[in-house]
């Protein structure tokens, strides 16, 4: 039986091998360079934390990261939302399979296009003079343009929601496509109606989609720099965007340090959700 | 291209047939020990790879450079941080690096670049004196607030990781194209004349102003702007004290809680549609950009301030990893460079040539007085690519190449307090 | 089995969704419009007349660089990740079913290599590549970088798509005295196989439309996202929407071909 014994390890090994090479060599350099000293160009080894202690003594990084979290937390309420009742319209309300999967795929193109091109296109929809001021001084619900729909805060989680509500949707509409119609039936049998399926049922089996999908949010928001930047209009900022500046004038330890930080920030913001929902024990037959 | 040739050197011609002939003289005077033929026949695969930002690196450049040349250059587009971190770090991925000057403050001591010999760039002494001397049109110094392309285009000789600070026979870059910088204002929408930096910073403007969201670039602009304002005088704009970075956040944090700023921009793109939408009325702007705004019939004018502009350029580098006949082909190309073809392609798209007596002899008279002498268009202003860039009549603003290359008040920079500025100006976008 | 069809439930939910899709196209519908601005129309509206200007552009004009060639290069690239992230997800998603010595280094790894901040990641890349002997290459490193990317979504889907996977089925075939490979080729994939195709295309949409990792990585040559984002520093006409609508459509034909794959074998496999 050592035959069964090894076998996850042999299933699990180029995956590993390759994600070791890399991603782990990487990251070890990583670890590694954020002791380090630097001139602006030339690196010095050095086992030095002078960087780490930098970034825990500055008020900016209390301010990057409550922002982003911020960003993080909006993002994640509404995508989950939204990710949520489409699924549950398209696994229970849509009859047929077909229909399903193409409705299904429907909310999946725009994710086919440049996230950039995406992005940019809400410019001409939410600025001054764009559509939907047009449209909204048009029908005379306002005289002034609404100036807060770009380059704001709210343009910002807009465009995050825009971006990333498919990775909300996809694992929880395979979560709950797979909720089996009997225990459904069951529950309606012994008496329960639609809301209590819902809370008692759906949710509960809808968890491990809901705990991935909010893995990839978490994720997505607290990497990004690219959103930040040209949605807020350069008026906010992110732990990335600021790291950015670092790592374009090649300060690489300094920015090292920071990638640190939020690894491990997200490690812990992940190591929470599953703690609320243990993904792997789902797998487990 | 009759025209050209016409312009070109003797000696660069016969040096060119040298090459493709591949004679004895060569070979003696590289010192290699190849037969002629073969170097003849290895020159027709001789690959350069050129990179470097997308205002500055055309294909079409590229392109008509190979069909004269008769070797083969690639071109890549890179921002200028993608590209700074290739040559210090991925080297052999490039050849030719086409660097900004301030740049060069960084990488230069990697001794990734190779030091150009002055005396193999034929068209060295037309050179504009601002660069190859440091001096103005009219013989007096050029400013140094920022660094000054003449601070870091010498060095004493190959290895050395300091500038020369004089002129030397050795070169870091050959400065290719330049501008000078200015804010964009839509008159129609302020509807009085501007002619001051300071204005930057005038509440009448509060929400429509708009600053460059690159550290560097921005917090000159701001830098222009306070001063003029009469805050305080900064003793080098370009290289700004500790003290002099703070105080100067601290008045950008109080003018953007006051509201002073719609957006800081980040990319060329951005500034066209905030400008062409109304969103900003007057902001720090790059000089194609305000072309962009005016191609869709919106008035901008960049007209000039009574403090200066803020200056930039950009030249070429040779990466030490060329040697033999592909450092010697190298070589061809940056001589084809300022040649005219090119420096007449770069003005019109705004753009000005370091030898400017080439670029303006390739280009046509309507042509040349329009960009370079800033006389009323007397035909339709095309770009390198056949769009209308304005109609009969239109006057480049600021004026003449002279009036506004001599007028530089400042240039694009890296700091000495550059991290400590770097942070506070993340403090600033994120108040 | 399915909640009652025409309930006020469904006309909410339906109203719900159909704001979503309109969310979600809205911007999109506004791009394509745009891309065929006429001659002297700009990047926002009105549009000034109606022409296919900016698409002839995009090709003729040697101004965008080399687009063909990136599309290409990207092309590649997308199918590539999308092999190698579809078997080896498959694999690893099985072995995570049991518990192994080791598993939650892997998960972490793959949740790191998805906060990493790009630009570093590629950075490392470029310079293991390079220590190693190997330059830098649009293939080489530059895949290396988009797997980097596309691997923990990958296995994160590929969780999702095994959550509460039935193992009775292999169970059965195992006793029925079928070889592993036997079981995987006749129970559990064509059992994932929807799933499968979804961990696939994320992994070709994801290397398709990567920038940050790519810029360090690809050596002399670029992929279309870095063309793309070269093109915001210079290019300031619809040319830049008509690229949009382009790539857009290549992404249609590849989605219109996985669907009908899929509804081929769905039918073949009743």
């Amino acid at each position: 039986m050592t035959n069964r014994s090894l076998k996850p390890y042999l299933e699990a090994l180029p995956y590993a091998l390759l994600l070791v090479l890399i991603v782990g060599v990487p990251i070890a350099t990583l670890i590694t360079i954020s002791f380090w000293e630097t001139d602006g160009l030339l690196l010095y080894p050095a086992f030095s934390f002078e960087n780490y202690r930098e970034l825990f003594t500055s008020s900016l990084t209390l301010t990057l990261y409550l922002d982003t979290i911020k960003f993080t937390l909006l993002t994640l309420f509404f995508s989950m939302i939204i990710g949520f009742t489409c699924s549950y319209f398209l696994v229970f309300f849509v009859k047929s399979l077909k229909v399903q999967i193409a409705l299904f795929l429907l909310c999946t193109v725009p994710f086919w296009t440049s996230a950039t091109i995406r992005m940019i296109s809400w410019v001409p929809f939410l600025g001054k003079e764009g559509v939907f001021n047009s449209a909204v001084q048009g029908i005379g619900l306002t005289d002034t343009p609404l100036e807060f729909l770009l380059f704001s805060d709210f343009a910002v989680v807009l465009t995050y929601v825009h971006l990333f509500t498919l990775f909300m949707i996809v694992p929880i509409f395979n979560s709950m496509s797979k909720i089996s119609p009997s225990v459904i039936e069951a529950a309606r049998d012994a008496g329960a109606n639609d809301f209590d399926i819902l809370i008692n049922i759906i949710i509960p089996l809808t968890k491990t989609g809901i705990a991935l999908g909010s893995i990839f949010i978490v994720a997505l928001v607290m990497g990004d720099f690219f959103v930040v930047r040209i949605m807020s209009g350069g008026q906010s900022a992110s732990v990335v965007s600021a790291m950015k500046n670092e790592i374009d004038q090649l300060y690489y330890p300094q920015a090292a340090a920071a990638a640190v930080l939020l690894i491990a920030m997200v490690l812990i913001f992940v190591s929470l959700i599953l703690r609320v929902v243990d993904i792997r024990t789902e797998l487990a037959r | 291209m009759a025209k050209l040739d016409k312009g070109n050197n003797r000696a660069g011609v016969s040096r060119r047939s040298v090459l493709k002939g591949g004679t004895a003289t060569l070979v003696a005077g590289s010192g290699m020990l190849a037969a002629p033929m073969v170097w003849a026949n290895n020159l027709k695969d001789i690959t350069l790879q050129q990179v470097g930002p997308s205002y500055s690196v055309y294909p079409d450049i590229a392109a008509q450079a190979s069909a004269d040349l008769g070797f083969k250059i690639e071109t890549q587009g890179a921002w200028t941080d993608a590209l700074m971190a290739r040559v210090v770090n991925q080297p052999e991925t490039v050849d030719v690096a086409d660097l900004e000057f301030w740049a060069l403050s960084k990488v230069w001591r990697s001794k990734m670049l190779h030091a150009i010999e002055t005396s193999k760039i034929k068209n060295w002494d037309k050179m504009i004196p601002l660069f190859r001397e440091g001096k103005n049109f009219d013989g007096s110094d050029a400013s140094r607030q920022g660094i000054l392309p003449y601070e870091v285009l010498y060095v004493d000789g190959p290895g050395e990781t300091s500038f020369a600070g004089g002129a030397t026979d050795h070169a870091t870059l050959v400065p290719t194209i330049y501008n000078a910088d200015t804010l964009g204002i839509r008159p129609d929408l302020i509807g009085r004349e501007i002619n001051s930096w300071a204005e930057l910073l005038n509440p009448e403007f509060a929400g429509k102003a708009a600053l460059l969201n690159i550290p560097q670039i921005g917090i000159m602009d701001a830098a222009m702007a306070i001063e003029a304002r009469g805050d305080f005088i900064y003793g080098d704009k370009g290289n700004m004290t500790k003290e002099e970075i703070d105080r100067t956040i601290d008045i950008l944090i109080a003018a953007k809680k006051a509201g002073q700023f719609r957006a800081f921009w980040s990319s060329f793109d951005e500034s066209v549609n905030l400008m062409a939408s109304g969103e900003v009325i007057i902001q720090s702007m790059w000089s194609p950009a305000v072309t962009a705004v005016r191609t869709r019939g919106i008035d901008v004018s960049y007209a000039p301030l009574k403090e200066g502009y803020r200056g930039w350029g950009i030249g070429m580098g040779l990466m030490s990893h060329l040697e033999g006949l592909k450092l010697e082909a190298a070589y061809e190309y940056l001589n084809w460079i300022l040649e005219g073809w090119q420096g007449s392609f770069m003005a019109k798209t705004g753009y000005y040539s370091s030898v400017p007596d080439t670029a303006k002899a390739a280009l046509s008279a309507a042509e040349r007085d329009f960009w370079y002498e800033g006389k009323p268009a007397s035909e339709d202003i095309k770009d390198p690519f056949g769009g209308l860039q304005g109609s009969v009549g239109l006057v480049r603003d600021g004026g003449s190449f002279e009036d506004r290359i001599g007028n530089i008040a400042c240039w694009n920079t890296v700091m000495d307090e550059e991290r400590h500025m770097v942070k506070r100006w993340n403090e600033f976008i994120s108040s | 089995m399915k909640f009652s069809n025409r309930s006020l439930a469904f006309y909410l939910l339906a109203g719900f969704f159909a704001l979503f899709v309109a969310f979600l196209y809205g911007p999109m519908i506004i791009i394509f419009v745009l891309s065929f601005q006429g001659e002297s129309g700009g990047l926002t509206f009105p549009m000034r007349g109606v022409s296919t200007h900016w698409f002839a552009d995009l090709f003729a004009s040697s101004r965008y660089g080399d687009l063909g060639g990136a599309l290409s290069r990207s092309l590649i690239l997308g199918l590539a990740s999308l092999a190698i992230t579809a078997v080896t997800c498959l694999f690893a998603g099985l072995a995570f079913r049991n518990k192994f010595i080791g598993s939650s280094v892997i998960f972490y790894l793959a949740i790191t290599s998805l906060v990493v901040p790009g630009i570093l990641l590629g950075l490392g890349l470029g310079q293991l590549f390079q220590l190693v002997g190997l330059r830098p290459n649009w293939f080489t490193s530059g895949l290396a970088s988009h797997l980097s990317w596309t691997l923990p979504f990958g296995l994160l889907i590929m969780f999702a798509v095994l959550n509460r996977f039935d193992g009775a089925w292999e169970e059965a075939a195992r006793d029925a005295g079928a070889k592993y490979w036997e079981t995987l080729k006749f129970v559990t994939i064509p059992i994932l196989f929807p799933g499968l195709i979804a961990v696939a295309l994320f992994g070709f949409t994801l290397s398709y439309d990567e920038l940050q990792r790519s810029l360090l990585t690809v050596g002399a040559d670029n992929t279309l996202p870095i063309e793309i984002a070269n093109m915001t520093q210079n290019v300031t006409t619809p040319a830049l929407y008509a690229i949009g609508t382009f790539t857009s459509a290549i992404s249609f034909t590849v989605i219109g071909i996985a669907f009908v794959a899929i509804s081929i074998i769905q039918k073949r496999r009743n």
